[in-house]
């Protein structure tokens, strides 16, 4: 167990180092004595896929865990394939998202298994690893299996999750049709190596924005796998008028999820000028009125603390000598 | 230095006291250690764990933590009236117990805000509240407010001390070196020249004018974190006065508690006499009387409008199956039994007086908690997460544990300070001259 005590007290001094750089040196040089000092108690984590965020869940049941494991793999435009999973698991009535947990994909083909690569999940229990869509092999219904594994360790038990897609691509064309702004989107099957439209299928037009994207629109292919969504004007932009545009086929049937985007000028500028708040209460900038009488409290109160500690330096100075002790 | 005949005796009365450290002292500075090493244990979990090892969670953000720092902070309040207030006003029997009130005062002043400490997450951001203030945050009032209440606390008390330090400076005490040299330091070469005793005299006269009004913006400013919120029992125009009245009335209580003690243990009989007591019970009586009405008005006023949230909260403080017995006990042991032990001649004693300050001070800390933890269980909106522990509050050990640290801190520091420095300041009684008959009598200082 020592290497792991090692590494542990290592981050920890890394952490504060970097800390200290930040300019965090007060707040730190109280908390850290005090984490290094119960450090050498605490179990440190015995292998990288079992960090200490785990031992929270761990320490809600004193069983095993049993973890649940999602693979969500998503087609792109440029023929990779996003392969997003997310761990949790439900202790006591209640979910934890688990984070800093190793997660394999692998490819499966008739031939074996492919590790295709690995990923750390984040703070949401959530991890992307994005692989090529080419080379994988279609199984005989020419879908690609894919498995997301993980190996488990000392609190939970191992975990996977398959899922069989069959290749598509889904692209986007940015037109405007009588000056109205259009996303041209196009679904085809690329099972078999040729492109085969898709007809009937429901793509939804998203728009990117801070936290998750918008839903704007929406439409069905056509016979040729293609169908025309308007994109509505005014949506906000940034500085250059941008907007990211996304084109979805959201969990089907037979393909799974596709997705591609484009970005174009069609939105309006949100500025990024300085623009100079009110005074209020809910403001950056305090009212007037608040700025005087906070000044002036502080100063008469700090200003008499001044003169009475000037008092005390002369009285310091006045000091005579030869003076006699008390008896 | 010269001392005159009854600064002498009281000296010789105290020199033992600073200048050993008993067992008796060692036996309770290993006990309070052993309560903060609890404490600390408890801090490290919380630290190592995160705050799902207090009792706190989505709705009831506050418990002990700030029952605790809006406790210490009030009973600041010992030193800021007692000592300014009689010092404005040249009480001459204050002169005895202005040096316990001033050390309560600072001592308390540090310890109150590190509850806050404990109760928010993040602290590697603690900084930032220096960094980027928000000028019209009540936070940012207090954290303020209280720093410069802190800062001219300890100017107070110091500007006590120097006389003092002067005379252990000159005294032949049978003391380290270290702690000699100390002395000479902290006198800071006062000598007792006319020219120096003014300087004193102007800086001490700034302090006690100053300490009152500075005390009062600082319980104000707390009780505006409340206040200013729109909660169920807790958005009222009369907090701030509310909230200053029972500071001063707790901090009477614990300024009576110590005098007992420090009576008691060092056989102080002849300073701290029976007739301080009945002068400090007569006050606390007035404020006891003054906070009453004060609490009358609050809830009656919530209680007859019949608000649908502020009924919600005076539904639980009313209901014995809620909070209805500790109410009762805040207002029985926290109002009434200060007022009657006082006001019956025949329990107006001492010991008596003492108990009910006790008694008074617990009640004005389950009053704490009752301001905070009712309203924050009475949610505006319903609950998302209704496990029992989001919708009722309970104290973990961890956070008992921090709170007793916090006591034993109190205690500890008040030990350490009262074996510097004598609890009976020397200095205040240079007008005072002992009789034939072992009576004091004013002379006039030259």
């Amino acid at each position: 167990m020592l290497p792991e005590k090692i590494l542990f007290m290592k981050n920890i001094l890394t952490y504060t180092l970097n800390k200290v750089k930040a300019g965090n040196l007060l707040t730190y040089s109280l908390v850290v004595p005090l984490v290094l000092l119960f450090a050498t108690g605490v179990q440190a984590q015995a292998d990288s896929t079992s960090p200490a965020a785990t031992e929270m869940v761990a320490a809600a049941t004193s069983e095993l865990i049993a973890p649940s494991l999602e693979l969500i793999p998503v087609q792109k435009a440029d023929r990779t394939i996003d392969c997003k999973v997310k761990m949790q698991a439900k202790v006591k009535g209640v979910f934890y998202k688990l984070p800093l947990l190793k997660v394999n994909i692998v490819h499966v083909t008739p031939a074996g298994e492919m590790n295709l690569g690995h990923a750390i999940t984040d703070r949401n229990g959530r991890a992307v690893i994005n692989v090529k869509g080419d080379p994988l092999v279609a199984d005989a219904e020419g879908k690609v299996l894919l498995k997301a594994i993980y190996a488990g360790n000392k609190q939970m038990e191992p975990a996977d999750a398959e899922v069989a897609v069959k290749r598509a691509l889904l692209t986007v064309n940015p037109v405007v049709v009588d000056s109205v702004y259009t996303i041209q989107a196009r679904l085809v099957d690329i099972s078999t190596g040729l492109e085969t439209p898709i007809p009937e299928a429901a793509l939804g037009l998203f728009v990117k924005r801070s936290f998750f994207p918008l839903k704007i629109g929406e439409g069905t292919t056509d016979a040729a796998g293609e169908a025309s969504i308007e994109v509505p004007a005014h949506l906000p932009g940034d500085a250059k008028h941008n907007i990211t545009l996304i084109a979805r086929l959201d969990e089907n049937e037979l393909y799974g999820n596709l997705e591609a985007a484009v970005e174009q000028p069609w939105g309006t500028t949100v500025s990024d000028a300085n623009i100079i708040a009110p005074r209020a209460l809910w403001s950056t900038r305090p009212p007037l009125w608040m700025v005087i009488t906070f000044s002036i409290l502080v100063t008469i109160v700090w200003g008499h603390y001044i003169v009475i500690i000037y008092e005390l330096i002369r009285l310091r100075k006045e000091e005579p000598h030869n003076t006699p002790e008390i008896s | 230095m010269e001392l005159n005949q009854y600064q002498k005796d009281i000296f010789e009365k105290q020199k033992p006291v600073i200048e050993t450290y008993g067992k008796k002292t060692w036996g309770w500075t290993i006990f309070f250690l052993l309560w903060i090493l609890v404490g600390g244990y408890a801090l490290y979990l919380q630290v190592a764990d995160g705050h799902i090892v207090t009792g706190m969670r989505d709705n009831v953000v506050w418990g002990l933590y700030i029952a605790n720092f809006i406790f210490f902070i009030g009973i600041s309040y010992a030193g800021a009236v007692i000592s300014g207030l009689l010092h404005i006003l040249h009480v001459e029997w204050r002169k005895p117990i202005i040096r316990i009130a001033e050390i309560i005062t600072v001592i308390a002043t540090m310890i109150g805000p590190v509850f806050i400490l404990l109760c928010v997450g993040r602290l590697d951001r603690l900084h930032h509240l220096f960094l980027y203030p928000r000028l019209q945050s009540p936070i940012t009032w207090d954290v303020l407010a209280i720093t410069t209440y802190f800062t001219g606390s300890v100017i107070f008390l110091y500007l006590a001390l120097i006389k003092d330090f002067a005379i252990y400076r000159d005294a032949k005490l049978n003391i380290p070196k270290w702690k000699q040299k100390l002395y000479s330091i902290l006198a800071i070469g006062y000598r007792g020249t006319p020219s120096q005793k003014r300087h004193i005299k102007i800086s001490t006269d700034l302090m006690a004018i100053m300490i009152i009004p500075l005390a009062i913006i600082v319980h104000s400013v707390l009780s505006w974190i409340f206040g200013m919120t729109l909660r169920p029992g807790w958005h009222s125009s009369i907090f701030g006065p509310y909230f200053v009245l029972a500071a001063i009335y707790s901090g009477t209580g614990v300024l009576i508690m110590a005098m007992w003690v420090y009576r008691k243990m060092y056989k102080l009989n002849s300073l701290l006499t029976d007739q301080h007591f009945v002068y400090l019970g007569y006050i606390m009586m007035v404020l006891g009387a003054a906070y009453g009405y004060f609490t009358f008005s609050e809830y009656l006023t919530a209680w007859f409008g019949s608000a649908k949230w502020d009924n919600e909260v005076i539904e639980k403080l009313f209901t014995l199956e809620y909070y209805g017995g500790w109410f009762l006990f805040t207002n029985i042991a926290g109002i009434l039994l200060p007022i009657l032990v006082v006001a019956i001649p025949f329990t107006r004693k001492p010991g008596l007086i003492t108990i009910a300050s006790f008694f008074m001070v617990i009640a004005l800390w389950v009053k704490r908690y009752l301001i905070i933890v009712p309203t924050l269980e009475s949610t505006l909106l319903p609950m998302q997460d209704t496990r029992p522990e989001y919708i009722k509050y309970s104290a973990t050990w961890v956070e008992w544990a921090l709170t007793f640290a916090g006591i034993a801190t109190f205690f500890l520091l008040f030990t350490l300070l009262s074996k510097f420095v004598t609890i009976i300041p020397i200095s205040e009684f240079g007008d005072k001259e002992k009789t034939a008959a072992g009576t004091t009598a004013s002379v006039k200082e030259n």
